[in-house]
């Protein structure tokens, strides 16, 4: 089972990254040629409205006190004043976060209900027609645009068909809603699920082609095993072999990977939201990077990189279940 | 060549046996000529607006626009909506995009810019993270964990996030390449330059480098304690001279079937960015889908063609990258390299 040091080595280690994630985006802001206050501030910032953000950051300070300031606002939880838009950075993300784990969660579930299987199905038919396809449509998955195929699946099932709407989040009296909302009213789930349909496949696509591909080179690794032989000369039926046994080894290596591979599901998110005018945190951030307001740029880094750390460490315990060696360090 | 005999004729075993790797290397050539031979191919300037020739459908398909004009009728005015069908033409087989732009002829010089960041960037990877992932690996310890948890923290922010923040805080600065074409006075000056995307070129470089690190780091640690690197440390070789004479030419192999793959997911990343409009180039196959964005409903091809292209170009660098992996066996799984 899990041991208690594995664990704490893991929290160690996760802390030491997403402190190192935090410092990164902090000197992001000195890349630039001129002064910070350049970079924060919006373009068309007063001086007075300057001089309150010098103020607020310590931007006049030593390189040190203002680190000291921006890590201990972190503490707090408090990500700074995007005063573009005039509010807090921490409320604004809040109120994105939803939408995009909605996306994210969504087109997960069509990527791991479809590919699994797929990849199964694709290994242990090698070589025959079934496999080719599967094959075949991995490969164009993996290179296909996902703001190309997302704008291809509207000519197609919005406005050719009429099925789906063209773009935007569900709305209720004028609110975005999210699938919390759903769960205290679930007569909204008709309209939530339609508006979540096309943007869900689009940014799932790739995930799951690119899982296709893991699971099938996964199996067909497997399947080669002298323990799978003996399993069948043991009389056991083929899909027990296949779910229960062959699946579990191969998993191992995809679950790894894709847990890399969840930052290719964010940095996609972004661009299908930008597509389907949906209202997360991709959207958040391009229109930020348009705006020059740096505080909502940096608030959006710190939550994906360290969404990013937390989804990891779940994904190793998983990691951890599915192969009892890993855990004996 | 950078190919030992051995991996040459596993290469040609595989080319010859299986299908995918012989259309991975047609699709391939045609992108390259296209790319290179566009001034010679392309039938118009592809950046000239024929505004009286916009939006004509590619042959075999017709097109409607609506046109609202102001007219006085009965001494008012009114606007009037009228209808008029559009059927293609030869001059433009592939249509014409809002601004009467050819198709074609943008689809070829796109073309340009998706494998000259592809190949470009890809090299900005390799020169950061081949170097570093072969010093992790062949020092080990302290030096090996620093570099390699600094790669950690890169792995962190999706390379798509990292790159749309460097390139809002840098800017899009463009380097402008004289065409040989036209500088050799072989064809008349289309565009006479080729705008590459430089800070893009950097970027993607820079987002994606970690990959490769990785791959170069697994090499090396394997390598550091091979008999010859050995033999070579007692006679009293330096390590600069172990790497670069022993570790890099026997860790090229799986590197360049990683950088290959890189190649695909540059392509992609580059064009995700041209679709943002955050290249600083508007000769992009990404670029030219988002024109079409609010013509979906009336022009479908000025989306569709472009994307085309895209999903034509990843598809054939990852064709020889799987060829390349399926013949070398490098014992890197199906996708090692991160997406858009």
């Amino acid at each position: 089972m899990v041991s208690g040091r594995f664990l704490a080595r893991r929290f160690g280690h996760g802390v030491v990254v997403v402190w190192a994630i935090v410092t990164v985006v902090f000197l992001l802001r000195y890349s630039t040629p001129g002064s910070v206050v350049t970079t924060i501030a919006p373009l068309d910032a007063s001086p007075q409205l300057k001089a309150q953000i010098a103020r607020e950051l310590s931007l006049h300070e030593p390189l040190h006190v203002q680190y000291a300031t921006y890590l201990g606002d972190l503490l707090r939880l408090d990500l700074g004043h995007s005063y573009v838009n005039n509010t807090s950075v921490r409320q604004l993300l809040a109120s994105r976060l939803p939408q995009t784990l909605d996306l994210a969660i969504a087109a997960t579930i069509v990527a791991i209900v479809i590919a699994i299987p797929l990849g199964v199905v694709s290994a242990t038919r090698r070589h025959t027609p079934t496999d080719y396809a599967a094959t075949s449509f991995s490969l164009v998955g993996i290179s296909t645009p996902n703001f190309w195929l997302g704008l291809v699946l509207v000519l197609v099932f919005s406005v050719g068909m009429g099925w789906f709407p063209v773009s935007g989040p569900a709305r209720a009296n004028g609110e975005v809603i999210s699938a919390i909302d759903v769960l205290y009213a679930p007569q909204l789930a008709g309209r939530w699920l339609t508006h979540l349909a096309l943007p869900a496949v689009t940014l799932g696509t790739y995930f799951t082609a690119l899982l296709t591909r893991l699971t099938r080179s996964g199996v067909v690794e497997e399947l080669d095993q002298s323990y799978v032989r003996t399993l069948r000369s043991s009389g056991l039926p083929p899909v027990v072999i296949r779910y229960q046994h062959v699946l579990r080894n191969a998993l191992v290596p995809v679950v790894t990977v894709l847990g890399l591979q969840l930052g290719t599901l964010i940095g996609g998110a972004v661009i299908t939201e930008r597509v389907f005018a949906w209202h997360g945190l991709g959207s958040l951030l391009i229109d930020a990077i348009n705006d020059r307001d740096w505080m909502v740029v940096q608030g959006c880094l710190i939550v994906i990189g360290v969404g990013f750390v937390v989804i990891n460490a779940v994904v190793d315990g998983i990691y951890t279940r599915l192969d009892p060696e890993v855990s004996m360090e | 060549m950078m190919f030992t005999p051995r991996t040459r004729r596993a290469l040609r075993r595989t080319l010859r046996r299986q299908l995918l790797p012989k259309l991975g290397v047609v699709l391939f050539g045609l992108l390259v000529v296209g790319a290179l031979c566009a001034p010679l191919l392309a039938p118009h300037d592809p950046t000239t607006q024929q505004l009286d020739e916009k939006l004509r459908p590619p042959i075999g398909f017709s097109g409607q626009t609506e046109q609202t004009s102001s007219q006085l009728v009965d001494g008012e005015v009114k606007t009037v909506t009228e209808t008029t069908t559009i059927s293609a033409t030869w001059t433009h087989p592939l249509g014409t995009d809002a601004l009467g732009r050819d198709m074609l002829s943008r689809v070829l010089y796109g073309a340009r810019t998706s494998l000259l960041v592809g190949l470009l960037g890809t090299t900005v990877a390799a020169i950061i993270g081949v170097p570093t992932g072969l010093i992790a690996g062949y020092y080990g310890g302290r030096i090996d964990d620093a570099l390699m948890r600094s790669g950690d923290v890169m792995l962190a922010f999706p390379s798509l996030v990292l790159a749309v923040a460097l390139v809002g805080l840098f800017g899009t600065a463009t380097v402008r390449i004289p065409d040989p074409w036209v500088v050799l006075g072989i064809t008349p000056a289309m565009p006479a330059h080729v705008v590459l995307p430089g800070t893009v070129v950097l970027v993607v470089g820079l987002v994606n480098w970690v990959w490769l690190a990785r791959i170069a780091r697994g090499e090396a640690m394997g390598l550091a304690n091979a008999p010859y690197v050995l033999a070579a440390r007692s006679v009293g070789a330096s390590d600069r001279f172990i790497l670069r004479r022993h570790v890099l030419p026997n860790a090229l192999t799986p590197i360049l079937v990683l950088a290959t793959i890189q190649v695909a997911t540059i392509i992609l990343l580059e064009s995700a960015l041209a679709f943002l409009g955050f290249t600083g180039t508007t000769l992009s196959w990404g670029f030219d889908v988002s024109q079409g964005r609010d013509l979906l409903s009336t022009a479908w091809w000025v989306t569709t063609i472009p994307g085309f292209a895209i999903v034509f170009a990843v598809f054939a660098v990852n064709l020889i990258g799987d060829w390349f992996r399926d013949a070398l066996d490098p014992g890197i799984d199906a996708d090692g390299g991160g997406g858009p």
